[in-house]
């Protein structure tokens, strides 16, 4: 019920990103509760990357304005909204390929601590709670994708994100590799981090969002509970065509 | 659980100790001149590159105009030096600060650039300003600077009949641009540009404001090359703008540590004391036959490196340390 009362740690109102002629978000009005895990899905080119590129700032949005934290950080850069609190991963990984794991992590963990035996330090603990530890001085290049993965979300934990934005991070897994993502994202949850993730695949993302954002053709189509959401003839028929909508 | 890392960091500086050491008691030994001379060469170009593996190797913003800053540096000490009677120790300040400057006022429309384009600009800015010296009468012009040479002094850092005293200022700027690389290594900065060469992309978003950093490993490459500029204008006395800002210092500069192993700690050293004696050597017994045969035996050099260790020269100690492992 606090939650309720509380100001919602992410909002966008009224977001618009046009590409020329192209309109990839169309008045999307979102918010994320502190301490929610929310989904963000709906099907290829529904313009959930889109929206996610906003939040994380790596461009301004058309129109629109983006609230985090209570501030208006609409025209801040990447770098800026990771010092206010903004975490996130790369769909297509982006790992410091010629560096090590741990010192990979590092980079993220100096943003908030300057001395850098502290910073190594941090980045340790945060291998251990990811499960890298036992990869830290290997070089990022020689790690399976699934490792990648986890270390992208390893680097975005060590900045200490208030939101950590996933993108896409359990998609392409074997399940038993998923399984480990969707634990890793519940005890991410459990340290009070709040989590925003994109997925196509609804099927791993349902068990374990508390909400769920339906993008279609770049506009909010449906949120709510995941159950609810799933049984949707809307979301239905956006996945799956007309047809088979029918018969929900 | 950082034991391991720290005392790799210690070992490396044992190492560079050790070799500095017997670096400063060679010349005991070897008392010829042109092999001094090679010597002094030798450690200023493994200053140079040390310096442009900063910013091009560690940041990974692959200048080949970095002769721009070794001619600053070798302009101001010696038009200080001859028009307003500054001491070279000022100039060489002066040239190191300025250089900075310029390096950083350059990166401000530069450092937009990727890749290939930015390379190609470097270049371009290094080769207009040597027009422009060169038409600069009051600097010299084409004709260049001669420093006027009066006896053997440290307070104006000239010697005439002695190259030792040079031999140890080069010593001793490998040796600071060594310890500012190693303590780099191991700071903010030094990650930050790591993660800049990487992913400037996956940088930003952990809050690396990538921009600043590229600035920041410019001033430094810049300053420190222009210091190697001062040095060198004292010791040749005579500068020209063909001679201190010609193209071939900018590769000069970026072969031992291409070499040795770009973004690499040592590869700059290794590289540098293998090319420049090997450049001087094959000049001196093949070369001034007219045919290039000393250029054929160099360049043929280069690539069968390249080839064979496309890591660079270091690539062959760090195989070596797996295969114990």
């Amino acid at each position: 019920m606090t939650a309720l009362l509380e100001t919602p740690l992410l909002e966008t109102r009224g977001v618009w990103q046009r590409f020329g002629g192209l309109v990839a978000n169309s008045d999307v009005s979102i918010s994320v509760g502190r301490g929610e895990i929310v989904g963000l899905i709906g099907p290829n080119g529904a313009g959930k990357s889109t929206l996610f590129n906003l939040i994380a700032g790596v461009l301004p949005p058309t129109q629109g304005s983006i609230i985090f934290d209570g501030e208006d950080v609409t025209r801040l850069p990447a770098a800026e909204r990771c010092q206010r609190g903004v975490g996130r991963t790369f769909q297509v990984v982006k790992s410091f390929e010629t560096m090590t794991v741990i010192d990979n992590v590092i980079v993220g963990a100096l943003i908030r601590n300057t001395k850098m035996r502290i910073a190594r330090q941090k980045a340790y603990e945060v291998l251990e709670f990811c499960g890298l530890a036992a990869r830290a001085e290997k070089l990022a290049a020689d790690l399976v994708p699934s490792e990648k993965r986890r270390l992208e979300v390893a680097r975005a934990l060590a900045t200490e994100p208030k939101l950590l934005l996933l993108d896409e991070v359990l998609t392409g897994l074997t399940p038993v590799e998923a399984q480990t993502g969707v634990d890793l994202v519940r005890k991410v949850r459990a340290t009070g981090v709040t989590v925003l993730m994109v997925e196509h695949v609804m099927e791993i993302v349902m068990p374990l969002v508390d909400r769920a954002i339906v993008l279609n053709l770049g506009k909010v189509l449906v949120e709510g509970k995941p159950a609810d959401v799933v049984r949707n003839p809307e979301v239905i028929s956006a996945y799956l065509g007309d047809r088979h909508a029918v018969g929900a | 659980m950082d034991t391991q890392f720290a005392q790799r960091r210690r070992r490396d500086l044992i190492v560079a100790g050790c070799f500095a050491v017997i670096a400063a008691l060679v010349p005991l030994f070897v008392k010829d001149v042109y092999v001094q001379n090679i010597m002094v060469l030798t450690l200023m170009y493994a200053a140079l590159s040390q310096s442009w593996n900063i910013l091009s190797g560690y940041c990974g913003q692959i200048s080949l105009g970095h002769a721009l800053y070794f001619g600053l540096g070798a302009y101001t000490t010696a038009l200080l030096f001859t028009k307003f009677g500054v001491l070279p120790w000022f100039g060489m300040l002066a040239g190191g600060a300025i250089s900075a400057v310029i390096a950083m006022a350059l990166g401000y429309p530069c450092f937009r650039l990727r890749g290939h384009y930015f390379v190609i600009a470097t270049i371009v800015i290094a080769e207009i300003a040597l027009v422009l010296i060169q038409n600069w009468d009051w600097a010299g012009a084409a004709l260049g600077i001669d420093i006027p040479v009066r006896g053997d002094s440290w307070l104006k850092f000239q010697f005439a009949r002695s190259k030792l005293p040079y031999f140890y200022f080069a010593l001793a700027l490998a040796c600071v641009a060594w310890l500012v690389t190693w303590w780099l290594e191991d700071s903010k900065w030094g990650y930050w540009w790591r993660a800049v060469k990487d992913n400037p992309d996956a940088a930003e978003s952990l809050g690396v404001v990538v921009f600043n950093s590229k600035m920041g490993a410019a001033a430094v490459s810049a300053f420190l090359v222009a210091v190697g500029g001062s040095f060198y204008a004292q010791f040749v006395s005579y500068i020209d703008p063909e001679s201190v800002m010609g193209f071939q210092f900018s590769l000069l500069m970026a072969l031992p540590a291409v070499l040795g192993g770009i973004g690499t700690l040592w590869g700059p050293v290794l590289g540098a004391v293998i090319l420049i004696p090997l450049t001087e050597l094959t000049r001196s017994f093949i070369g001034g036959s007219g045919r290039g045969v000393d250029l054929i035996v160099y360049g043929t050099l280069i690539v069968v490196i390249s080839l064979a260790l496309p890591r660079g020269l270091v690539s062959v100690f760090s195989w070596r340390k797996e295969a114990a492992r």
